[in-house]
């Protein structure tokens, strides 16, 4: 397991990365409807990645893990801080950092339901910039990579749920890049696939040299695949570390349970 | 040619999808019939009046040429106003937007590019319009001078997208009741000379037609497919439909930057 402390290369680093969502009012309070409500998803996040790690994000629903996420894919805009992927600035360079991350989501409507799994894949192949050569000799790679070939010609409407979250991993793998996002990827899935793309992420991706940043809240998934994990409450980063130097003698699920507790009560 | 990878993948998907629904596909063609069906017989109703052939006398005097003309040609306003919009919002809806923003395409590049098929479709509804119309319905295209009336389409989709990707700018922030398509589209199909000639309207109801880039477009179009009218003739068309062009395409692109930029600190750019 990489420990944080000889990270060989740092390819995220964040620096008091915030998001803030306004909003007014509303019709909902008529009297002061063009107020402004203020509502901070992401608040003051340092972190830092290194090349080869898979990096959990915990946190229960609506702590911020997603909006990181898509924040760090170039999707949302900061609303405070800096960051920096591979290198490029997160808000100046979104063109170099697109073609080094892929946003692996358990949103099944991310695809063409009516063309086939291959048909999708050569779609996406020309947005990530795959020449038509390049193209033609990566999807059969790829769909080799998740085990999906022989389902390739299929309508993408027929696949089962963990069949479909394999073709979204084949398409993250399309344009080879350096950093997998990873949200909630296990969503849906059946013990046997969530241990199957568990396998992938450290057989394939790890040691290939591949970053996965991981949000779950899946606490088993976490002790499984991650080398370090970051606990979000809130927005807030409360915890960054190896498992088992956050979390001691208790089990990731005790730890977990008692931080978030004591988050609330500081809430 | 790997500049046209990126337009081509789209086509292809849009083409897939269009011809997946088969069923949708034939009838959008049985639609088009019916309408010129529907025209032929209004055209023979009104045909002899004095008052229409004099309306009309600088198209031909056939109200059946100028009304399928009007009708298959503000299909391309429809697509112009429309497409970009409709593209947006159907990839929302579908959930694919967020999938193409992760890539590194450019968001202008991924709404120009879905919008392709939606005009290539255009123009080959336009075809069968005229193709009906010729075979079917005596519709006299003999003396059509063609490359003006080219030239003319393609002025007014440049301007007629313009007015589109402000709509879809407007559709980017607030997802829905998109204004802008819906005044233009029925100012345009109401004063700018589709079903009836300008020359009918009030005074001051033409001087508000000639706002409109539809009026120009028709009325190049009509002067070069009926009456073989070449650059000259269509000049001044031209030359109106150039100017609307550079003023609103700048103007577009500035809106349409601004609504991105603004979705995504919002973080709506994939909700509708």
């Amino acid at each position: 397991m990489l420990k944080y402390h000889h990270m060989a290369e740092v390819v995220l680093q964040t620096q008091g990365l915030s998001k803030e969502f306004t909003k007014r009012r509303g019709l909902s309070s008529p009297l002061h409807m063009f107020d402004k409500v203020t509502f901070t998803a992401v608040r003051g996040v340092d972190l830092t990645v290194g090349r080869g790690e898979v990096f959990g994000l915990l946190g229960p629903n609506g702590a911020g893990k997603t909006t990181l996420t898509k924040m760090l894919c170039t999707l949302l805009l900061p609303s405070r801080g800096s960051a920096t992927i591979c290198g490029y600035d997160l808000v100046r360079q979104q063109g170099k950092i697109k073609s080094s991350v892929a946003l692996i989501s358990s949103e099944e409507r991310s695809f063409y339901w009516r063309l086939s799994g291959r048909e999708n894949l050569k779609f996406f192949a020309a947005l990530y910039g795959l020449s038509a050569e390049r193209a033609y000799q990566r999807i059969p790679e790829v769909l080799e990579l998740v085990g999906m070939t022989d389902a390739a010609a299929r309508r993408f409407q027929e696949y089962s749920t963990g069949m479909k979250q394999r073709m979204a991993l084949a398409r993250g793998l399309l344009g080879d890049p350096e950093i997998f996002f990873m949200d909630e990827p296990t969503k849906g899935l059946d013990p046997v696939a969530t241990h199957q793309l568990h396998d992938f992420i450290r057989d394939r991706l790890v040691s290939d040299g591949k970053t996965v940043v991981l949000a779950t809240h899946h606490l088993a998934e976490a002790e499984e695949v991650c080398d370090r994990v970051g606990v979000m409450y809130g927005g807030e980063m409360k915890a960054c570390g190896p498992i088992r130097e956050l979390a001691g003698d208790a089990t990731l699920a005790e730890y977990f349970l008692s931080l978030v507790k004591e988050s609330q009560v500081d809430h | 040619m790997l500049f046209l990878r990126k337009p081509m993948a789209f086509l292809k998907k849009d083409f897939l999808m269009e011809v997946s629904y088969r069923f949708s596909f034939v009838l959008q063609f049985a639609s088009i019939f019916f309408s010129v069906v529907m025209f032929y017989f209004v055209a023979k109703l009104l045909g002899e009046a004095p008052s229409v052939q004099n309306a009309l006398r600088q198209y031909g005097g056939s109200y059946f040429s100028f009304v399928l003309i009007g009708i298959a040609f503000s299909n391309f306003l429809s697509v112009g106003l429309g497409s970009f919009s409709t593209s947006i919002r159907g990839e929302q809806m579908m959930g694919t937007l967020e999938a193409m923003l992760v890539t590194p395409t450019g968001l202008s590049n991924i709404i120009l590019s879905s919008s392709q098929w939606n005009f290539m479709f255009t123009s080959l509804r336009v075809g069968v319009y005229l193709l009906f119309g010729a075979l079917l319905f005596g519709l006299d295209l003999s003396s059509a001078n063609v490359l003006p009336a080219l030239v003319a389409l393609a002025l007014t989709v440049i301007a007629f997208s313009s007015l589109g990707i402000i709509s879809a700018s407007f559709i980017m922030i607030f997802k829905r009741g998109d204004p802008i398509a819906w005044v233009l589209s029925t100012s345009s199909t109401l004063l700018g000379g589709v079903y009836y000639p300008i020359s009918i309207l009030p005074g001051w109801l033409q001087g508000i037609s000639y706002l409109f880039p539809i009026t120009y477009s028709l009325d190049a179009i009509r002067l070069s497919l009926l009456q073989g009218a070449g650059f000259l003739a269509v000049g001044h068309d031209l030359i109106a439909l150039i100017v609307f062009s550079i003023v609103t395409l700048p103007v577009s692109l500035l809106v349409f930057r601004y609504a991105v930029r603004r979705a995504k600190k919002d973080g709506s750019l994939s909700y509708y």
